[in-house]
């Protein structure tokens, strides 16, 4: 079932006077976004309810080229004065800019479309009545008080609608009605500061998709919430993590973030061109390498992918304007391209890969993780472990930091297991594991089949100044790797 | 010339939120203003590669219908809009499950004033963003340099009234501008600065720290991995107290025993040289006199000579421990625990020199990147030294060496400060801004990073 109540955006012709005022004060290019944001969080905790709002956001961007230099400029109140002066606005900050700058900015070309998409969805998850949402987080909570020892539970749900409407001054007109969900719980055991556990499912973040109400169907809570409490439970008399070099099995949802932190962000070109140099850092996968760099084992292949459905970086068209598609980023373990936008494709003379994305209508569009997609191997979990003599499994990430050129990094779990001669053994607590991006990917030699792949949504990836925070997804299997840094 | 976005008045923020509660019929109701102007320079490689101005609000409507509590936000200011967020919140509060532990908004009297508005932080332009970044890249030429950072200029605005006559209003601007030099091997250097007023920001001066590191930091050495005296500068202090604040400093984390602060009140923590104290009347600071509840904040001792003190409380959480709201509430769309927003170390005797010259073996740090927590229980975080990072041998800066990983406990790094600094600056995180001085740490775990 589609959107029947998708109405299409703007509701007025503004934006035209945006682009023509633009225009007329001295900009080459020009484009306009509004955005209509509505937003419902639900959460509950250790039996209360924690929080029940509804959130509202409209507003509308200008964002100009003059004199061969960007110009941004957001207001909240939509109006014909508040454009007018929003756009002299941005056409004033970007002469600012070219004060600066000696040379002026080329964009990779793109096609002028005028198009609409919505999200498909099964379920409108602001037609559900609260008091059954309420009471399905109240259910899963209970599910997780399996013993006494459980003193911490919570349970979330979150819905976000985004109408979009993008104009810009060479013709373009396109609609996007958008809408993500997320759902997820945790529990632990509080003894004392020092002395506690927390397991969470899907994962810390829940689990995030593009789509509607249906998302609570995903997962079987009933038999998993109860599991992960009891595994609370023992990780509080679970033996600490062996610190020794060991052969390494990651769950799909560290694959997950390993994928986000080691491949999705060392692939963002604005990253790769310096431009995130003193805030999100650099890359080690630099343009003179684009083509023979051997970043993973022969057996991976990554590909970024905003058409995939359900991905909660699912979308039709970036905030520029271009429509998303397939793009191979890694292939067969050699690096082939970038995440890129307009301008940074240009400087590597490919066509922008539609990463171009702003967190609402107030920021301006900058490179962003999409959907990517580790393509899925043949192996069973079963087989991968079988494979093992010493070694140690690990799911559900807690911990990460990586460097600032996105080689060096530190990655941890909830819970963990020792492989012990094939077989999973003890648990372990506190699991975690260290590399270089490069040697750990080519260290990979089992991709779990497409049985066990999920497209795990990420909804909390910060990048830019101001911080936007963005919602990404991640397509991947369990995976082996072979001697790796533990501890 | 300033941007032309403006921002609503003051009188029309008031007067329209007194006449939405006039229209609200829920038991209590809450409106709260958050506003930002935001004008942000971005440059990399010597330009500006971001430019922009943006101006937003958000009103977020708390209704109370016994111990029901509904919340909405809208980000439109016309008393229409928050009428229609009134209602959303009403229709929330209605089906909501009772929460037993609530007791009721707080009524609170005004807030001291606080001088935290100036005129030449809030008429900063993008010519005069674009003139002082011309100025970073004129010592970046001169030393081979090229310049990346941003400048921040904003002014924020925020309300609290509600029902029971609590009105609060405070404005104020602020000037963030950081920047990193780097040159064509791998070297770079790092600067910061903060203030209210935009005028006590010297861009060259910035530049030319940044420069100073960058250009000593050419064919760093390799050390092993290991203990190490280390010297920190503000900003990597400011790193290590703010995710130890946030573990520990506030109430809800505090009664979950979640916090190292836990059960430990009156106990000895940390070094008997080290105090934190969450003061936003520092004259330094001129912070936000409330909280969003209209509560006024109140100067608190965190740790005082190595003792726990005390940790910041919400009039929620208040209720629970029988505690007094010390006007930390957060607005109430957001779940997590309070914080300290102003967060001021205690001062030591010693200068950075004199660190220097009585460290035989150390390193020095400039900041660090990608802090992040390794097990909250022990206070454990990790992230890499990044740009500037020098070895001390004899007490002398002598060589650059490659970054390196830390795996530290913030707890054990303030059991082991063996020097403070007298000089403190200002340094800004998020939402919070510390004041905080140069640090001499003994057994700092560094870890050479996986090359």
């Amino acid at each position: 079932m589609g959107q029947e109540s998708f109405r299409g955006m703007p509701i007025n012709d503004l934006y035209s006077l945006a682009l023509d005022e633009a225009s007329r004060l001295g900009a080459t290019y020009a484009d306009y976004r509004e955005e209509d944001i509505t937003e419902q969080s639900l959460s509950v905790s250790d039996g209360s309810p924690e929080l029940l709002n509804k959130s509202f956001s409209t507003g509308f961007a200008i964002r100009v080229i003059a004199d061969g230099a960007w110009g941004f400029a957001a207001d909240s109140i939509i109006n014909e004065d508040s454009i007018r002066k929003t756009a002299a606005t941005a056409v004033e900050i970007a002469k600012a800019s070219a004060r600066i700058n000696k040379s002026a900015l080329e964009l990779a070309e793109r096609q002028v479309v005028e198009d609409a998409y919505a999200t498909p969805f099964k379920k409108d998850p602001f037609a559900v009545p609260l008091s059954e949402k309420i009471e399905f987080l109240s259910e899963l909570e209970r599910m997780m008080r399996i013993d006494s020892q459980i003193n911490s539970t919570s349970a979330f749900m979150t819905f976000i609608r985004t109408q979009k409407f993008y104009a810009s001054l060479d013709g373009s007109r396109i609609s996007q009605d958008i809408y993500q969900a997320g759902c997820g719980a945790s529990c632990g055991v509080i003894r004392s500061h020092r002395d506690r556990s927390e397991r969470s499912f899907p994962t810390p973040n829940g689990q995030w998709i593009t789509g509607g109400y249906e998302i609570i169907n995903m997962f079987d809570f009933k038999n998993e919430l109860p599991r992960i409490a009891q595994e609370a439970i023992q990780l509080l008399s679970a033996k600490e993590c062996p610190q020794k070099e060991l052969d390494l099995i990651l769950g799909g949802d560290l694959v997950s973030l390993q994928i986000h932190e080691s491949v999705g962000h060392p692939l963002e070109l604005d990253r790769v061109f310096g431009y995130e140099r003193n805030f999100s850092g650099v890359s080690f996968a630099t343009t003179d390498k684009l083509g023979s760099l051997k970043y993973a084992s022969d057996m991976l292949t990554f590909v970024a992918d905003s058409t995939y459905p359900g991905g909660l970086a699912t979308y039709a068209y970036d905030d520029e304007g271009v429509k998303t598609e397939r793009n191979i980023l890694i292939d067969k373990g050699v690096l082939v391209n970038y995440l890129s936008d307009r301008e940074t494709a240009h400087r590597i003379g490919k066509k922008s890969t539609a990463c171009a994305r702003a967190e609402g209508w107030m920021n301006t569009p900058i490179v962003r993780i999409p959907n990517i997609l580790l393509l899925p191997g043949e192996s069973t979990l079963d087989e991968m472990i079988s494979g093992i003599d010493d070694g140690i499994y690990v799911i559900s990430p807690n911990s990460w930091s990586i460097d600032d050129n996105r080689e060096g990094f530190t990655l941890g779990g909830e819970v963990g297991w020792e492989i012990k001669n094939g077989r999973l053994g003890d648990m372990v607590k506190s699991p975690r594991y260290s590399g270089n991006t490069v040697d750990f990917w080519n260290s990979c030699d089992a991709v779990g089949n497409s049985d066990s792949w999920v497209l795990w949504g990420t909804p909390n990836c910060g990048k830019g100044q101001p911080g936007q925070n963005m919602r990404t997804a991640q397509g991947c299997s369990p995976c082996r790797f072979r001697k790796v840094k533990i501890g | 010339m300033p941007e032309k976005l403006e921002i609503l008045s003051r009188d029309y923020i008031l007067s329209t939120f007194k006449k939405a509660l006039e229209f609200s019929e829920a038991d209590q109701t809450e409106i709260v203003l958050e506003s930002e102007k935001l004008s942000l320079t971005r440059f990399a490689d010597s330009k500006i590669t971001q430019n922009l101005t943006t101006a937003d609000n958000k009103v977020v409507v708390r209704t109370i219908e016994g111990n029901r509590i509904g919340v909405s936000v809208s980000n439109s200011l016309d008393l229409e809009s928050i009428k229609r967020a009134l209602k959303a919140a009403r229709e929330i509060s209605s089906v909501q499950t009772p929460d037993e532990q609530f007791v009721s908004l707080p009524q609170s009297p005004p807030a001291l004033p606080v001088k935290a508005y100036y005129e030449s932080t809030a008429n900063y332009s993008p010519v005069n963003r674009a003139e002082a970044i011309g100025k970073i890249n004129d010592v970046g030429q001169k030393n081979n340099l090229l310049s990346s950072g941003a400048y921040r200029i904003t002014t924020d605005r925020a309300a609290v009234l509600n029902s029971l006559g609590t009105e609060q209003f405070f404005e104020g601007t602020k000037a963030e501008l950081s920047l990193t030099l780097s040159g064509d091997n791998e070297n770079s250097g790092y600067a910061i600065g903060y203030n209210r007023d935009v005028e006590k920001i010297d861009p060259t001066a910035l530049a030319e720290k940044a420069a100073d590191k960058a250009v000593n930091s050419v064919n760093p050495i390799k050390l092993e991995s290991g203990p190490y005296t280390v010297i920190l500068e503000p900003s990597a202090v400011g790193q290590m107290v703010l995710l130890f604040s946030f573990l520990g400093f506030g109430c809800k984390t505090f009664i979950s025993q979640r916090s190292f602060m836990s059960g430990k009140i009156g106990q000895q923590i940390v070094g008997n040289n080290i105090t934190l104290i969450e003061n936003p009347y520092h004259e330094r600071m001129q912070g936000m006199p409330f909280g969003f509840e209209g509560v006024p904040r109140q100067k608190v001792y965190l740790i005082e000579n190595g003792i726990a003190r005390g940790v910041v409380w919400n009039s929620y959480y208040a209720n629970i421990a029988g505690e007094k709201s010390t006007g930390h509430a957060h607005p109430a769309y957001k779940t997590f625990s309070p914080y300290p927003g102003n967060l001021v170390m205690g001062e030591g005797n010693s200068s950075v020199e004199e660190m220097i010259a009585s460290t035989e073996r150390g390193i020095y740090i400039t900041h660090f990147w990608y802090v992040n927590y390794l097990n909250p229980m022990r206070t454990m975080v990790t992230g890499t030294t990044l740009d500037g990072t020098f070895l001390i041998e004899n007490g002398k800066l002598t060589r650059p060496i490659v970054n390196m990983r830390m795996a530290q406990s913030i707890q054990e790094m303030l059991q082991s400060c063996s020097m403070i600094s007298a000089e403190k600056q200002l340094y800004p995180q998020y939402s919070v801004v510390m004041l905080l001085p140069y640090l001499k740490v003994e057994n700092f775990n560094l870890a050479a990073e996986e090359a």
